[in-house]
Formats: structure tokens, sequence, C-alpha cells
């Protein structure tokens, strides 16, 4: 991302700035065993973690850096990390 | 003299892997010196890191615009960082990369070796820092260090059964390209 004179860019432009490739490990979601209760949504640091139109949650892969707290957190073990081919 | 550049992520290592390479090098009996560009440092964000090597005293300090190794340690900066920028025809780039039939971005002229150093860390290490399997794999596709000065610089870095593992990592890798070179 360019900067001008003074450093000042227009706001949202992290957004531009895809933290997805940090990655070693990606998170899947297992909707089936998802009570709902939004703990992974709440821990992520990057706020990468959205909720779906059915209530249960999903990450989203352009911005998630595979910490894995989300896989801490949640109470039914409903997270697993995987590794990804790159 | 010989250039190389490392490319990495910050938290894989690419500035400890820079001084180790330089440590061997010179317990090999060349003269070497490794510095990392100063710029973002925090986890994962693009690094570099930067070994000379040389028969005669290196006086140059700048930084290396004209590589004749690159290591990448994270294919996924192929995209955000032009890592082969300025490298030598004839030169050798070792990318870490699962991908056998990788070729994306390569100038013409520039030998790559692949090698799967994520999995080879994670089995070795328990841990995906790589630094330590790109060093031997880098030893065995340039033969600028040997494997035992390459020993020598991980057991001066880690101790006990890190060091174990750690020269582990570099030996397989070392065999791995070793194999194909």
């Amino acid at each position: 991302m360019a900067l001008r004179v003074g450093c000042v860019a227009a706001p949202g432009r992290a957004l531009e700035n895809k933290t997805g490739g940090w990655r070693v490990f990606k998170p899947v979601f297992d909707p089936e065993n998802c009570t709902k209760c939004g703990m992974c949504a709440m821990v992520c640091p990057e706020g990468c973690v959205r909720e779906t139109e059915e209530g249960t949650f999903e990450p989203d892969l352009d911005y998630c850096k595979g910490c894995g707290i989300c896989v801490e957190i949640c109470p039914k073990k409903g997270i697993r990390m995987e590794k990804e081919e790159k | 003299m010989r250039e190389l550049r490392i490319h990495g992520r910050g938290g894989q290592g690419s500035v400890t892997a820079a001084e180790l390479i330089a440590y061997a090098a010179f317990e090999g009996g060349v003269f070497s010196q490794a510095f990392p560009a100063f710029g973002v440092e925090r986890r994962g964000a693009p690094v570099q890191a930067f070994v000379r090597f040389s028969d005669e005293k290196v006086r140059l300090r700048s930084q290396i615009y004209e590589p004749d190794y690159i290591i990448v340690q994270d294919p996924t900066l192929i995209g955000d960082v032009d890592v082969f920028n300025g490298m030598k025809a004839g030169g050798i780039a070792i990318v870490n990369t699962e991908k056998s039939d990788f070729d994306s971005g390569v100038p013409e002229g520039v030998k790559v070796y692949t090698i799967d150093a994520t999995t080879i860390a994670l089995e070795e290490l328990g841990v995906p820092i790589t630094n330590t399997t790109l060093m031997g794999a880098f030893a065995a596709a340039t033969g600028e260090i040997e494997l035992e000065p390459l020993e020598h610089a991980l057991r001066s870095r880690f101790s006990g059964s890190m060091a174990d593992k750690n020269v582990r990592a570099a030996e397989r890798a070392y065999n791995l390209i070793g194999g194909a070179a």
C-alpha cells in the first residue's frame, strides 16, 4: 500500500492487506456441532469469523492468520485445524 | 563474491538462517557477512535477510539487489514481493512449496529447487519454522556450506534436544536435495 506525504491513508484500506497467506493451518468449522454460542467470533483477533444466515459461524480465509484460538475456545470442539497446501 | 537473499515472513527465522549460514560459511574457510533488511519485523510481515560469501574480506555494506541465490521461505510471498528481482543468470532459487511443478515467475536461467520444508519442519520440530530445514537445502543445492559446519552453527545457536531436532531437519533437507541435484 503506497502512502502519501504525511502517511495519511483513506479509511478502510487495511482490507486490501489480505493476511490469509500467513497461515500454515486453516480452521475448518463443523456447523453440525455448532451451538451458535459465538465464542469463536468473539475471540478471533482478526475479527474474521462471521455469522452465517443459519446462525452458525465461518471464517473469512482471506484474512484468517491460522492462529487457532477459535479451536481452543470452541466448547463443542467443533473446529479443527487442517494443514493447507501452498 | 556470492550473494544470498532470504525472503520470509516475520517469525520464520530468516534472520537467524542468514546468521547461521554466514557462521557455517566462515567456519568453512570463506569470509562471510549476514544482516537483515530493516523494515517491518512483526510476525507474518514480509522480511528479508542477506548473506555475502567471499574469498576476500567483504567491504560492501549495502543490501543485496542482484543475488546469486535466493531462499523463499513461503510461496505465498511471491504474489506480494518480487522475490526473483535482480537475480543473476545461472542463479539458484530454493523455494519452500509443496508443489513439485512450481514455476510461477521464475526468470530464465535460474535453477529452482523446491522442497516441502514446512512438512519436514512440522515432523522434526513440531512447529512450522522452516529456516533450519531450508539451510540444509541451501547447503546441498549450492555447495556454499558443508553439512558439518552447518551442524556446528546449529549447535552453537540451539541446545539440547532442540539442537538435535534442527540438525535432523537440516540433514533431511540436505539429503533430499542432494539426492535430486
